[in-house]
Protein backbone atom coordinates (compact mmCIF):
# COMPACT_ATOMS: atom_id res chain seq x y z
CA UNK A 1 0.00 0.00 0.00
CA UNK A 2 2.83 2.03 0.78
CA UNK A 3 3.74 1.76 -2.63
CA UNK A 4 0.86 3.70 -4.29
CA UNK A 5 2.67 7.44 -3.16
CA UNK A 6 5.76 6.34 -4.73
CA UNK A 7 4.01 5.82 -7.79
CA UNK A 8 2.49 8.94 -8.39
CA UNK A 9 5.89 10.55 -8.56
CA UNK A 10 6.89 11.72 -11.65
CA UNK A 11 9.83 9.40 -13.43
CA UNK A 12 12.54 10.74 -14.51
CA UNK A 13 14.18 10.96 -17.40
CA UNK A 14 17.04 12.84 -19.06
CA UNK A 15 16.34 14.42 -22.18
CA UNK A 16 17.76 13.56 -25.41
CA UNK A 17 21.23 15.06 -25.60
CA UNK A 18 21.91 16.49 -28.89
CA UNK A 19 25.51 15.64 -28.25
CA UNK A 20 25.34 11.86 -28.11
CA UNK A 21 22.35 11.93 -30.89
CA UNK A 22 23.66 14.19 -33.00
CA UNK A 23 27.41 12.38 -33.73
CA UNK A 24 28.10 10.19 -35.96
CA UNK A 25 30.59 9.07 -34.15
CA UNK A 26 28.55 7.45 -31.39
CA UNK A 27 26.96 5.71 -34.29
CA UNK A 28 30.31 4.05 -35.17
CA UNK A 29 31.18 3.16 -31.90
CA UNK A 30 27.78 1.58 -30.98
CA UNK A 31 28.45 -0.34 -34.78
CA UNK A 32 31.71 -1.37 -34.18
CA UNK A 33 30.89 -2.83 -30.46
CA UNK A 34 27.08 -4.29 -30.68
CA UNK A 35 28.68 -7.79 -32.04
CA UNK A 36 30.19 -8.16 -28.52
CA UNK A 37 27.14 -8.16 -27.06
CA UNK A 38 25.68 -11.18 -29.23
CA UNK A 39 25.09 -14.68 -27.76
CA UNK A 40 27.87 -16.58 -28.91
CA UNK A 41 26.24 -19.75 -30.17
CA UNK A 42 22.03 -20.80 -31.68
CA UNK A 43 22.37 -22.38 -28.47
CA UNK A 44 18.99 -24.40 -28.77
CA UNK A 45 21.20 -26.94 -30.67
CA UNK A 46 24.73 -26.95 -29.48
CA UNK A 47 23.89 -25.66 -25.45
CA UNK A 48 20.48 -27.13 -24.43
CA UNK A 49 18.95 -30.28 -24.08
CA UNK A 50 15.78 -28.81 -21.49
CA UNK A 51 15.14 -25.98 -23.38
CA UNK A 52 13.39 -25.58 -26.70
CA UNK A 53 12.23 -22.63 -28.67
CA UNK A 54 8.69 -22.63 -27.81
CA UNK A 55 9.85 -22.33 -23.98
CA UNK A 56 12.00 -18.76 -24.76
CA UNK A 57 8.95 -17.55 -26.56
CA UNK A 58 6.88 -18.47 -22.94
CA UNK A 59 9.17 -16.50 -20.94
CA UNK A 60 9.80 -13.44 -23.49
CA UNK A 61 6.05 -13.45 -23.52
CA UNK A 62 6.14 -13.05 -19.90
CA UNK A 63 8.78 -10.95 -19.73
CA UNK A 64 6.77 -8.27 -22.41
CA UNK A 65 4.02 -8.51 -19.88
CA UNK A 66 5.73 -8.00 -16.69
CA UNK A 67 7.75 -4.68 -18.19
CA UNK A 68 4.39 -3.64 -19.74
CA UNK A 69 2.26 -4.09 -16.71
CA UNK A 70 5.10 -1.93 -15.06
CA UNK A 71 5.99 0.39 -17.26
CA UNK A 72 9.22 -0.28 -17.20
CA UNK A 73 11.55 1.94 -20.05
CA UNK A 74 10.89 0.48 -23.87
CA UNK A 75 15.05 -0.89 -23.67
CA UNK A 76 14.57 -2.72 -20.63
CA UNK A 77 12.77 -5.62 -22.21
CA UNK A 78 15.12 -6.03 -25.08
CA UNK A 79 18.19 -6.04 -22.97
CA UNK A 80 17.00 -8.51 -20.44
CA UNK A 81 16.16 -10.47 -23.53
CA UNK A 82 19.89 -10.47 -24.78
CA UNK A 83 21.07 -10.86 -21.32
CA UNK A 84 19.06 -14.46 -21.57
CA UNK A 85 20.31 -15.26 -24.84
CA UNK A 86 24.03 -14.72 -23.94
CA UNK A 87 23.37 -16.84 -20.28
CA UNK A 88 21.61 -19.30 -22.32
CA UNK A 89 24.35 -19.61 -24.94
CA UNK A 90 27.23 -21.10 -22.33
CA UNK A 91 24.66 -22.74 -19.38
CA UNK A 92 22.42 -25.53 -19.85
CA UNK A 93 19.41 -24.38 -18.10
CA UNK A 94 16.49 -27.09 -16.79
CA UNK A 95 13.18 -26.09 -17.92
CA UNK A 96 12.03 -25.17 -14.31
CA UNK A 97 14.59 -22.62 -13.94
CA UNK A 98 13.92 -20.49 -16.74
CA UNK A 99 11.54 -18.26 -15.27
CA UNK A 100 13.57 -17.31 -12.93
CA UNK A 101 16.51 -16.84 -15.14
CA UNK A 102 14.00 -14.65 -16.69
CA UNK A 103 13.11 -12.50 -13.66
CA UNK A 104 16.32 -12.49 -13.05
CA UNK A 105 17.35 -10.56 -16.41
CA UNK A 106 14.83 -8.48 -16.02
CA UNK A 107 15.62 -7.07 -13.16
CA UNK A 108 19.64 -6.76 -14.13
CA UNK A 109 18.14 -4.69 -16.98
CA UNK A 110 15.58 -2.58 -15.34
CA UNK A 111 18.62 -2.24 -12.16
CA UNK A 112 20.69 -0.96 -15.32
CA UNK A 113 18.24 1.37 -16.88
CA UNK A 114 15.72 2.37 -14.73
CA UNK A 115 15.75 5.23 -12.37
CA UNK A 116 13.06 3.15 -10.31
CA UNK A 117 14.03 0.06 -10.84
CA UNK A 118 11.86 -3.36 -10.69
CA UNK A 119 12.10 -5.08 -7.37
CA UNK A 120 13.30 -8.80 -6.15
CA UNK A 121 9.81 -9.15 -4.31
CA UNK A 122 7.75 -7.57 -7.31
CA UNK A 123 9.31 -10.57 -9.90
CA UNK A 124 8.89 -13.17 -7.49
CA UNK A 125 4.70 -11.83 -7.30
CA UNK A 126 5.48 -12.18 -10.89
CA UNK A 127 6.33 -15.66 -11.12
CA UNK A 128 3.45 -16.82 -8.84
CA UNK A 129 5.84 -17.10 -6.39
CA UNK A 130 7.51 -19.88 -7.59
CA UNK A 131 10.61 -17.85 -6.77
CA UNK A 132 11.45 -16.40 -3.68
CA UNK A 133 13.60 -13.01 -3.55
CA UNK A 134 16.33 -14.47 -1.91
CA UNK A 135 17.07 -17.32 -5.24
CA UNK A 136 16.69 -14.16 -7.45
CA UNK A 137 19.12 -12.22 -5.73
CA UNK A 138 21.65 -15.33 -5.86
CA UNK A 139 21.32 -16.23 -9.06
CA UNK A 140 22.05 -12.49 -9.95
CA UNK A 141 25.33 -13.17 -9.06
CA UNK A 142 25.34 -16.53 -10.77
CA UNK A 143 24.12 -14.61 -14.36
CA UNK A 144 26.53 -11.55 -13.68
CA UNK A 145 29.48 -13.62 -13.40
CA UNK A 146 28.23 -15.72 -16.44
CA UNK A 147 27.49 -12.51 -18.57
CA UNK A 148 31.10 -11.33 -17.29
CA UNK A 149 29.86 -8.19 -15.72
CA UNK A 150 29.17 -6.49 -19.25
CA UNK A 151 25.58 -5.33 -18.66
CA UNK A 152 26.01 -2.47 -20.81
CA UNK A 153 24.91 -4.23 -24.09
CA UNK A 154 23.92 -2.64 -27.14
CA UNK A 155 20.28 -2.65 -28.12
CA UNK A 156 18.06 -2.05 -31.05
CA UNK A 157 16.95 0.82 -29.32
CA UNK A 158 20.35 2.54 -28.88
CA UNK A 159 19.91 3.17 -32.71
CA UNK A 160 16.68 4.31 -33.38
CA UNK A 161 17.08 7.92 -32.89
CA UNK A 162 20.45 7.69 -35.07
CA UNK A 163 18.83 6.60 -37.56
CA UNK A 164 14.94 8.41 -37.44
CA UNK A 165 17.21 11.79 -37.70
CA UNK A 166 18.59 10.93 -40.97
CA UNK A 167 15.46 10.23 -42.96
CA UNK A 168 13.28 12.77 -44.36
CA UNK A 169 10.32 12.37 -42.08
CA UNK A 170 7.19 14.25 -41.43
CA UNK A 171 7.66 16.06 -38.12
CA UNK A 172 4.11 15.60 -36.65
CA UNK A 173 4.73 11.37 -37.11
CA UNK A 174 8.13 10.64 -35.60
CA UNK A 175 6.50 9.46 -32.06
CA UNK A 176 4.07 7.33 -34.04
CA UNK A 177 7.15 5.74 -36.18
CA UNK A 178 9.02 5.21 -32.86
CA UNK A 179 6.21 4.01 -31.20
CA UNK A 180 6.06 1.26 -33.94
CA UNK A 181 9.85 0.82 -34.06
CA UNK A 182 9.79 0.07 -30.35
CA UNK A 183 7.18 -2.87 -30.58
CA UNK A 184 8.69 -4.48 -33.68
CA UNK A 185 11.72 -4.39 -31.84
CA UNK A 186 10.08 -5.99 -28.79
CA UNK A 187 8.99 -8.48 -31.29
CA UNK A 188 11.97 -9.61 -32.54
CA UNK A 189 13.16 -10.11 -28.98
CA UNK A 190 10.42 -12.85 -28.45
CA UNK A 191 11.92 -14.27 -31.23
CA UNK A 192 14.47 -16.59 -31.50
CA UNK A 193 14.91 -16.00 -35.04
CA UNK A 194 16.57 -12.41 -34.36
CA UNK A 195 18.57 -13.83 -31.46
CA UNK A 196 21.83 -13.73 -33.64
CA UNK A 197 21.47 -10.80 -35.57
CA UNK A 198 23.03 -7.30 -34.74
CA UNK A 199 20.89 -5.04 -32.99
CA UNK A 200 21.89 -2.38 -35.39
CA UNK A 201 20.33 -4.60 -38.29
CA UNK A 202 16.96 -5.25 -36.15
CA UNK A 203 16.64 -1.32 -35.38
CA UNK A 204 16.96 -0.94 -39.18
CA UNK A 205 14.77 -3.53 -40.32
CA UNK A 206 12.29 -2.24 -37.76
CA UNK A 207 12.34 1.47 -39.20
CA UNK A 208 11.97 0.11 -42.36
CA UNK A 209 8.76 -2.14 -41.19
CA UNK A 210 7.27 0.96 -39.02
CA UNK A 211 7.43 3.05 -42.41
CA UNK A 212 6.08 0.98 -44.81
CA UNK A 213 3.60 -0.28 -42.29
CA UNK A 214 2.87 3.33 -41.61
CA UNK A 215 2.69 3.51 -45.26
CA UNK A 216 4.74 6.63 -44.97
CA UNK A 217 7.11 5.14 -47.50
CA UNK A 218 3.60 5.49 -50.62
CA UNK A 219 2.84 8.77 -49.59
CA UNK A 220 5.48 10.67 -51.30
CA UNK A 221 7.13 7.52 -53.76
CA UNK A 222 8.97 10.37 -55.69
CA UNK A 223 11.11 10.41 -52.17
CA UNK A 224 11.44 7.06 -51.05
CA UNK A 225 10.75 4.29 -53.60
CA UNK A 226 13.16 1.77 -53.64
CA UNK A 227 15.44 4.23 -51.84
CA UNK A 228 14.26 3.93 -48.47
CA UNK A 229 16.38 0.49 -47.85
CA UNK A 230 18.90 1.70 -49.86
CA UNK A 231 19.01 4.16 -47.26
CA UNK A 232 18.18 2.75 -44.36
CA UNK A 233 21.31 0.43 -45.26
CA UNK A 234 24.04 3.07 -45.89
CA UNK A 235 23.07 4.68 -42.14
CA UNK A 236 24.08 0.98 -40.48
CA UNK A 237 26.44 -0.05 -43.08
CA UNK A 238 24.17 -2.97 -43.73
CA UNK A 239 23.85 -4.99 -47.24
CA UNK A 240 20.85 -4.40 -48.62
CA UNK A 241 19.64 -7.45 -49.26
CA UNK A 242 19.85 -8.46 -46.02
CA UNK A 243 18.22 -5.99 -44.65
CA UNK A 244 15.72 -6.64 -46.84
CA UNK A 245 15.25 -9.98 -45.76
CA UNK A 246 15.61 -8.86 -42.00
CA UNK A 247 12.83 -6.56 -42.47
CA UNK A 248 10.59 -9.04 -45.02
CA UNK A 249 11.01 -11.55 -41.45
CA UNK A 250 10.34 -9.06 -38.83
CA UNK A 251 6.94 -8.68 -41.24
CA UNK A 252 6.35 -12.08 -41.10
CA UNK A 253 6.36 -12.39 -37.43
CA UNK A 254 4.28 -9.37 -36.94
CA UNK A 255 1.75 -11.29 -39.24
CA UNK A 256 2.17 -14.00 -37.56
CA UNK A 257 1.93 -13.03 -34.50
CA UNK A 258 -1.03 -10.81 -35.18
CA UNK A 259 -3.05 -14.32 -36.81
CA UNK A 260 -2.14 -15.67 -32.92
CA UNK A 261 -3.65 -12.51 -31.19
CA UNK A 262 -6.83 -13.10 -33.01
CA UNK A 263 -6.95 -16.92 -33.37
CA UNK A 264 -6.86 -15.98 -29.28
CA UNK A 265 -9.33 -13.31 -29.22
CA UNK A 266 -11.96 -15.43 -31.15
CA UNK A 267 -11.28 -18.01 -28.83
CA UNK A 268 -11.78 -16.25 -26.01
CA UNK A 269 -15.05 -14.49 -27.39
CA UNK A 270 -16.02 -18.08 -28.68
CA UNK A 271 -16.84 -17.33 -31.78
CA UNK A 272 -16.77 -19.32 -34.96
CA UNK A 273 -12.87 -18.06 -36.86
CA UNK A 274 -12.75 -17.04 -40.22
CA UNK A 275 -10.43 -18.59 -42.96
CA UNK A 276 -7.30 -17.92 -42.24
CA UNK A 277 -7.09 -16.12 -45.73
CA UNK A 278 -9.77 -13.48 -44.68
CA UNK A 279 -6.78 -12.27 -41.96
CA UNK A 280 -4.25 -11.48 -43.51
CA UNK A 281 -6.38 -9.59 -46.28
CA UNK A 282 -7.69 -7.55 -43.30
CA UNK A 283 -3.94 -6.70 -41.77
CA UNK A 284 -3.24 -5.78 -45.16
CA UNK A 285 -5.32 -3.43 -45.26
CA UNK A 286 -5.64 -2.16 -41.78
CA UNK A 287 -1.48 -2.34 -41.65
CA UNK A 288 0.31 -1.80 -38.54
CA UNK A 289 -1.98 -1.38 -35.82
CA UNK A 290 -1.41 1.29 -33.34
CA UNK A 291 0.48 -1.15 -30.83
CA UNK A 292 0.94 -4.79 -31.94
CA UNK A 293 1.82 -5.71 -28.17
CA UNK A 294 -1.70 -4.96 -27.56
CA UNK A 295 -3.24 -7.58 -30.14
CA UNK A 296 0.38 -9.78 -29.28
CA UNK A 297 -0.44 -10.50 -25.79
CA UNK B 1 -12.27 2.25 -8.88
CA UNK B 2 -9.59 2.93 -11.77
CA UNK B 3 -7.24 3.54 -8.13
CA UNK B 4 -8.43 0.13 -7.06
CA UNK B 5 -7.70 -1.77 -10.68
CA UNK B 6 -4.24 -0.24 -10.48
CA UNK B 7 -3.49 -1.38 -6.93
CA UNK B 8 -4.41 -4.95 -8.08
CA UNK B 9 -2.25 -4.57 -11.20
CA UNK B 10 0.59 -3.18 -9.17
CA UNK B 11 0.40 -5.94 -6.77
CA UNK B 12 0.54 -8.47 -9.84
CA UNK B 13 -2.67 -10.09 -9.25
CA UNK B 14 -3.61 -9.87 -13.18
CA UNK B 15 -3.35 -12.83 -15.80
CA UNK B 16 0.51 -11.49 -15.77
CA UNK B 17 1.59 -13.42 -12.84
CA UNK B 18 1.35 -17.04 -13.48
CA UNK B 19 4.29 -19.92 -12.95
CA UNK B 20 5.46 -20.75 -16.35
CA UNK B 21 6.97 -24.03 -16.12
CA UNK B 22 6.24 -25.87 -12.88
CA UNK B 23 7.66 -25.87 -9.53
CA UNK B 24 11.20 -25.23 -8.86
CA UNK B 25 13.59 -27.82 -7.31
CA UNK B 26 14.77 -25.54 -4.26
CA UNK B 27 17.42 -27.88 -3.08
CA UNK B 28 18.30 -28.44 -6.51
CA UNK B 29 18.83 -24.96 -7.23
CA UNK B 30 20.64 -24.24 -3.96
CA UNK B 31 22.94 -27.13 -5.16
CA UNK B 32 23.10 -25.68 -8.90
CA UNK B 33 23.82 -21.89 -7.01
CA UNK B 34 26.35 -22.96 -4.90
CA UNK B 35 28.62 -25.38 -7.71
CA UNK B 36 27.88 -22.09 -10.30
CA UNK B 37 29.80 -19.84 -7.51
CA UNK B 38 32.47 -22.18 -6.50
CA UNK B 39 33.39 -22.25 -10.69
CA UNK B 40 33.04 -19.08 -10.75
CA UNK B 41 35.56 -18.44 -8.53
CA UNK B 42 37.98 -21.08 -9.73
CA UNK B 43 37.72 -19.43 -12.70
CA UNK B 44 38.75 -15.88 -11.07
CA UNK B 45 41.48 -17.40 -9.14
CA UNK B 46 42.70 -19.19 -11.99
CA UNK B 47 42.40 -15.83 -14.12
CA UNK B 48 43.77 -13.54 -11.36
CA UNK B 49 46.23 -15.74 -9.64
CA UNK B 50 45.03 -15.01 -6.19
CA UNK B 51 42.82 -17.41 -3.90
CA UNK B 52 40.28 -15.42 -3.00
CA UNK B 53 39.04 -17.39 0.25
CA UNK B 54 42.86 -16.96 1.87
CA UNK B 55 43.22 -13.71 0.54
CA UNK B 56 47.05 -14.66 -0.76
CA UNK B 57 48.43 -14.69 -4.07
CA UNK B 58 48.86 -18.24 -5.87
CA UNK B 59 51.80 -19.49 -7.00
CA UNK B 60 52.97 -18.68 -11.09
CA UNK B 61 50.51 -16.07 -11.34
CA UNK B 62 50.39 -13.35 -13.80
CA UNK B 63 50.03 -10.64 -11.49
CA UNK B 64 52.05 -9.39 -8.86
CA UNK B 65 49.69 -8.79 -5.74
CA UNK B 66 50.68 -6.26 -3.36
CA UNK B 67 48.77 -5.27 0.05
CA UNK B 68 46.83 -2.09 0.50
CA UNK B 69 45.89 -1.34 4.34
CA UNK B 70 41.71 -1.47 4.14
CA UNK B 71 41.55 2.33 5.19
CA UNK B 72 43.81 3.53 1.81
CA UNK B 73 40.92 1.76 0.24
CA UNK B 74 37.30 3.97 -0.95
CA UNK B 75 35.03 3.61 1.19
CA UNK B 76 32.64 1.42 -1.25
CA UNK B 77 35.67 -1.20 -1.97
CA UNK B 78 35.29 -1.60 2.12
CA UNK B 79 32.73 -3.57 2.90
CA UNK B 80 33.05 -7.01 1.13
CA UNK B 81 36.49 -7.20 3.33
CA UNK B 82 34.75 -6.71 6.66
CA UNK B 83 32.37 -8.08 8.61
CA UNK B 84 28.33 -7.05 8.03
CA UNK B 85 28.42 -5.54 12.08
CA UNK B 86 30.85 -2.75 9.89
CA UNK B 87 29.33 -2.21 7.17
CA UNK B 88 25.59 -1.68 8.32
CA UNK B 89 27.58 1.10 10.89
CA UNK B 90 29.05 2.74 7.88
CA UNK B 91 25.71 2.87 6.12
CA UNK B 92 24.49 4.50 8.92
CA UNK B 93 26.64 6.80 9.36
CA UNK B 94 26.82 7.68 5.43
CA UNK B 95 22.89 8.59 6.00
CA UNK B 96 23.92 10.83 8.93
CA UNK B 97 26.37 12.54 6.56
CA UNK B 98 24.06 13.15 3.70
CA UNK B 99 21.50 14.54 6.26
CA UNK B 100 23.97 17.00 7.73
CA UNK B 101 25.31 17.52 4.05
CA UNK B 102 28.97 17.79 5.41
CA UNK B 103 32.03 15.50 3.60
CA UNK B 104 32.70 11.90 3.92
CA UNK B 105 35.91 12.05 6.06
CA UNK B 106 39.12 13.27 5.01
CA UNK B 107 40.95 9.71 3.53
CA UNK B 108 38.11 10.02 0.72
CA UNK B 109 38.48 13.85 -0.77
CA UNK B 110 42.20 12.52 -2.14
CA UNK B 111 40.56 11.86 -5.05
CA UNK B 112 37.78 14.37 -7.01
CA UNK B 113 35.31 12.01 -7.99
CA UNK B 114 35.55 9.49 -5.54
CA UNK B 115 34.01 10.72 -2.35
CA UNK B 116 30.29 10.95 -3.91
CA UNK B 117 30.28 7.40 -5.33
CA UNK B 118 29.83 5.66 -1.65
CA UNK B 119 27.54 8.28 -0.58
CA UNK B 120 25.15 8.06 -3.50
CA UNK B 121 25.23 3.76 -3.34
CA UNK B 122 24.17 4.20 0.34
CA UNK B 123 21.51 6.39 -0.77
CA UNK B 124 20.44 3.49 -3.08
CA UNK B 125 21.01 0.78 -1.22
CA UNK B 126 18.38 2.78 1.38
CA UNK B 127 15.77 3.24 -1.34
CA UNK B 128 15.78 0.01 -2.67
CA UNK B 129 15.50 -1.54 1.22
CA UNK B 130 12.08 0.84 1.26
CA UNK B 131 10.61 -0.28 -2.31
CA UNK B 132 9.94 -4.06 -0.80
CA UNK B 133 7.51 -5.00 1.80
CA UNK B 134 9.95 -7.35 3.71
CA UNK B 135 13.16 -5.88 2.98
CA UNK B 136 15.74 -7.24 5.84
CA UNK B 137 17.11 -10.24 4.40
CA UNK B 138 17.40 -9.06 1.02
CA UNK B 139 18.30 -5.79 2.55
CA UNK B 140 21.20 -7.51 3.71
CA UNK B 141 22.01 -9.01 0.28
CA UNK B 142 21.60 -5.96 -1.88
CA UNK B 143 24.99 -4.95 -0.99
CA UNK B 144 27.93 -3.77 -3.30
CA UNK B 145 28.57 -7.72 -3.99
CA UNK B 146 32.24 -9.07 -4.54
CA UNK B 147 33.24 -12.42 -5.77
CA UNK B 148 33.98 -13.84 -2.32
CA UNK B 149 30.60 -12.47 -1.03
CA UNK B 150 28.70 -15.87 -1.59
CA UNK B 151 31.38 -17.85 1.22
CA UNK B 152 30.85 -15.05 3.41
CA UNK B 153 27.48 -15.48 2.42
CA UNK B 154 26.68 -18.64 3.87
CA UNK B 155 28.26 -17.46 6.96
CA UNK B 156 26.48 -14.12 7.42
CA UNK B 157 23.05 -15.85 6.98
CA UNK B 158 24.10 -16.62 10.38
CA UNK B 159 26.43 -14.04 11.58
CA UNK B 160 23.63 -11.55 10.71
CA UNK B 161 21.04 -12.13 13.29
CA UNK B 162 23.66 -11.61 15.85
CA UNK B 163 25.37 -8.64 14.80
CA UNK B 164 21.84 -6.55 14.56
CA UNK B 165 20.60 -8.10 17.68
CA UNK B 166 23.28 -6.50 19.58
Amino acid sequence: MELLCLEMDTIIRARPDPNLLCDDRVLQSLLTIEERFLPQYSYFKVVQKDIQPFMRRMVATWMLEVCEEEKCEEEVFPLAMNYLDRFLAVVPTKKCNLQLLGAVCMFLASKLKETRPLTAEKLCIYTDNSIRPQELLEWELVVLGKLKWNLAAVTPNDFIEHIVRKLPLPEDKLALIRKHVQTFIALCATDFKFAMYPPSMIATGSVGAAICGLQLDSADKSQWGDSLTDLLAKITNTEVDVLKECQEQIERVLVSSLREGRQQQQQQQQTQRGPSGKGLDELDQSSTPTDVRDVNL
Amino acid sequence: MATHKRILRTLGNGPTRRNLFGPVDREQLQVEYQAALRKDLEEASHRWGFDFLSEKPLEGGDFQWEGIPGTKVPLLYRSCMLGLGYVDGQRAAGGVVNHSGTRVGPSQSEKENIPRTPERCVLKLENLEKTPEKVENTGVKRKQTNITDFYQAKRRVVWMPRKSGQ
